[in-house]
């Protein structure tokens, strides 16, 4: 049961940078599109440069947009992160609208996570505010200084008051209701 | 790390003694429980494979109550591996033999059957009497509760306090009690 | 019963049962091995050989730069970022390459703009500091901020910022010393582009954001907590009383004790430790930390004050007379 056999290393979610804690930073920082201008695979990626490219580039004016027209070449979106990762995907045949939300996933990510399972998806630094447990915390301090083994801590006490034991304490309040009336 | 995070760390996974009185117990109904403490199944830490068990400290095993007809009647099996080395001990003359035997077998079966196990069974220790060794003693900071309640003898409690106890009535001079 | 068996092939060929096939990736088995040779050809000659991507057929310096600007959110002066980005080296080279050619392009350094970055960084992460954890002593403050702009911090952040591959400079890879340069540089050209205001701010959401999740006390070792303690509350006329409130595995390897300190009959903090002495210790440095304010359970620091804050604070505790 151990993960050092296993080729899909785990990992934590993590934020480059601290990114959200003062400014968000997109993290792609270019991509390129190379496409083919007369091949059939590319018509999804020349349709999408000319719709959507565009209005992309004015929405995220922080990511360099590449353009490579390649003959004889399928269609192919490289994006480059931040943190030094290269994703390279083929879009051969596939179609505007899948390629609008590859583009949009390309935008989103923070780089390339093919290699590594997240173990869960929270993250803190500080998990505890009352600090962590330990053996002390709910402990009786009288145990400090008894001696043990001792009668007070070993013996049950988790039996209701016995036939015997309740008539006494009946008895002791009898008594202390005679002494208020005398008084 | 740092030395305030190892310091923490240290605390957290400390290992605690505790000591449990076994006079007048179920050795199966306690076994339960010691188990528990062993395998530190009473930390909110436990896992596992976390090594987090307390050592426990077992006094008066000689003292311990089978129930019903057990002393009588329970028999506990042993095979040397040889042929022919197929043994029943009944639990009076393996109590006789060994005072300590029969809450340790409790306990061993109490627990999970995997490799932990005999691990773990070194960190109980058991006496049967009072008598522990005092650097054991020393490093004892909790006591288990009991399980049955151990009730006082009459002739253990002082005479003043058993002349002073309330009496719901008096029982006339000539009376015999059957 | 023979014949059932002479006749049971012709019964299966009856009963088609679809073969169950588990989805796998069809990878030949020749190609890991030979990934394998090819790695460690290439280890051979000595690791894997990367160009700059400046060297690339994409590539534009304009928009690159103009991007980089967009990217933070700030409005950058062309001329002063591409200034930024130009290192020393870069310059020397050039030059030489212009002699041979006859040309003369001037191209400006980034030396002032490092040294006013550095100025500028400094001084405002100072004010911060002192703002943000006002009863934390001189020392200390000058501790956590010597770990915040260090060079491998500046170096990691403006890696993380992408200016590997816009930085002009004579040698592929950039080393950290020019990585933390160029980001000085760029603060300066921020500062000089737009106002003071932008800059801080710039400067407080990429460099003190990296105090977030970071215990501040790490960064400040103090030699002798138990003296400075005492020192501390001798000043307000207080005694402090160490006692052992817990103890475990008194004899063994894994003892583990608990000191608690008491001023006045009431505990300002406790200790953990594997021996008495340690946990006294432990006890006094959280003592310390309590009245310091920099506790594990401390406020968590503010990371969205405006402006360039003023640091005075009259609570502040001087370790040091003088």
């Amino acid at each position: 049961m151990s993960a050092n056999n296993l080729f899909l290393k785990s990992a934590f979610v993590r934020a480059p940078l601290k990114n959200g804690v003062g400014r968000y930073v997109c993290q792609l920082q270019r991509i390129v599109f190379k496409f083919c201008k007369s091949n059939g695979a590319s018509r999804g990626m020349r349709d999408f440069i000319e719709q959507d490219l565009v209005d992309f580039s004015k929405d995220n004016p922080g990511v360099v947009v590449y353009l490579k027209p390649r003959r004889h070449r399928g269609p192919v979106i490289v994006g480059e992160y931040l943190n030094g990762d290269r994703l390279w995907m083929s879009v051969h045949n596939k179609t505007h609208e899948e390629i609008v939300k590859w583009v949009e996933l390309f935008r989103t990510q923070q780089g390339n996570n093919w290699n590594s399972r997240l173990r869960k998806y929270q993250y803190t630094n500080h998990p505890s505010v009352q600090g962590p447990w330990t053996p002390f915390t709910f402990k009786d301090p009288e145990l400090n200084t008894a001696e043990l083994p001792d009668v007070r801590f070993g013996s049950n006490n988790r039996l209701p008051a016995t036939a015997t034991e309740q008539l006494r304490l009946m008895f002791e309040k009898q008594k202390l209701d005679e002494l208020k009336t005398a008084e | 790390m740092s030395a305030a995070k190892r310091v923490q760390q240290w605390a957290t996974f400390a290992r605690s003694w505790h000591i449990f009185d076994c006079k007048w117990q179920d050795p199966y109904e306690s076994a339960h429980v010691i188990k528990k403490y062993l395998m530190g199944m009473h930390k909110p830490i436990y896992h596992p494979m976390n090594d987090c068990g307390d050592v426990v400290v077992c006094i008066n095993s000689r003292e311990i109550a089978l129930r019903g007809d057990e002393w009588r009647k329970r028999a506990y099996f042993h095979h040397t591996g040889y042929p022919g080395g197929a043994s029943w001990t009944l639990a009076w003359e393996l109590h006789n033999k060994d005072p300590t035997m029969i809450i340790k077998k409790a306990v061993y079966r109490a627990m999970t059957g995997n490799l932990q196990r005999r691990h773990t069974m070194q960190r109980l220790f058991i006496y049967p009497g009072e008598n522990v060794p005092e650097d054991v003693l020393q490093n004892v900071t909790n006591q288990i509760r009991q399980i049955r309640y151990v009730p006082k003898r009459l002739d253990h409690i002082p005479e003043e306090e058993v002349k002073n106890y309330p009496k719901v009535m008096e029982y006339p001079e000539d009376f015999v009690v059957k | 019963m023979a014949l059932m068996r002479r006749c049971a092939p012709l019964f299966a060929r009856c009963i088609k049962i679809p073969p169950m096939t588990l989805q796998s990736q069809k990878i030949h088995r020749w190609v890991a091995p030979t990934l394998v040779e090819l790695k460690r050809r290439e280890k051979k000659l000595g690791g894997k050989k990367t160009n700059p991507r400046n060297t690339f057929l994409e590539w534009n310096l304009e928009a690159e730069l103009y991007a980089f600007g967009k990217r933070l959110n700030e409005e950058f002066d062309s001329d002063l970022l591409l200034q930024a980005f130009t290192d020393r080296t870069y310059i020397i080279k050039e030059e030489m390459k212009q002699k041979e050619m006859g040309v003369d392009i001037p191209m400006k350094d980034n030396m002032e703009l490092i040294a006013e970055g550095e100025k500028f960084i400094n001084e405002y992460v100072q004010l911060y500091l002192e703002t943000v954890l006002p009863k934390f002593p001189l020392e200390g403050v000058n501790e956590v901020r010597n770990y915040l702009t260090n060079e491998d911090r500046l170096a990691k952040i403006s890696l993380s910022l992408g200016t590997k591959d816009i930085i002009l400079a004579a040698e592929y890879p950039v080393d950290n010393y020019i990585l933390a340069n160029t980001f000085k540089a760029i603060v300066a050209a921020l500062l000089e582009s737009t106002s003071e205001e932008r800059a801080a701010h710039f400067v407080r959401d990429f460099v003190i954001t990296q105090l977030q999740g970071k215990d501040v006390n790490e960064y400040w070792n103090i030699e002798d907590p138990w003296t400075m303690l005492t020192g501390i509350l001798e000043k307000d006329g207080s005694k402090v009383e160490p006692r052992l409130i817990g103890e475990v595995g008194k004899n063994t390897l894994l003892a583990c004790y608990r000191i608690g300190l008491y001023v006045n009959k009431k505990m300002i903090s406790e200790g953990f430790g594997e021996k008495i002495e340690i946990a006294k210790e432990m006890a006094a440095r959280e003592a310390l930390k309590r009245i310091f304010g920099t506790e594990d359970h401390m406020k968590p620091i503010n990371f969205k004050i405006s402006g360039i804050p003023k640091g005075s604070s009259q609570e502040r505790y001087q370790i040091a007379s003088n």
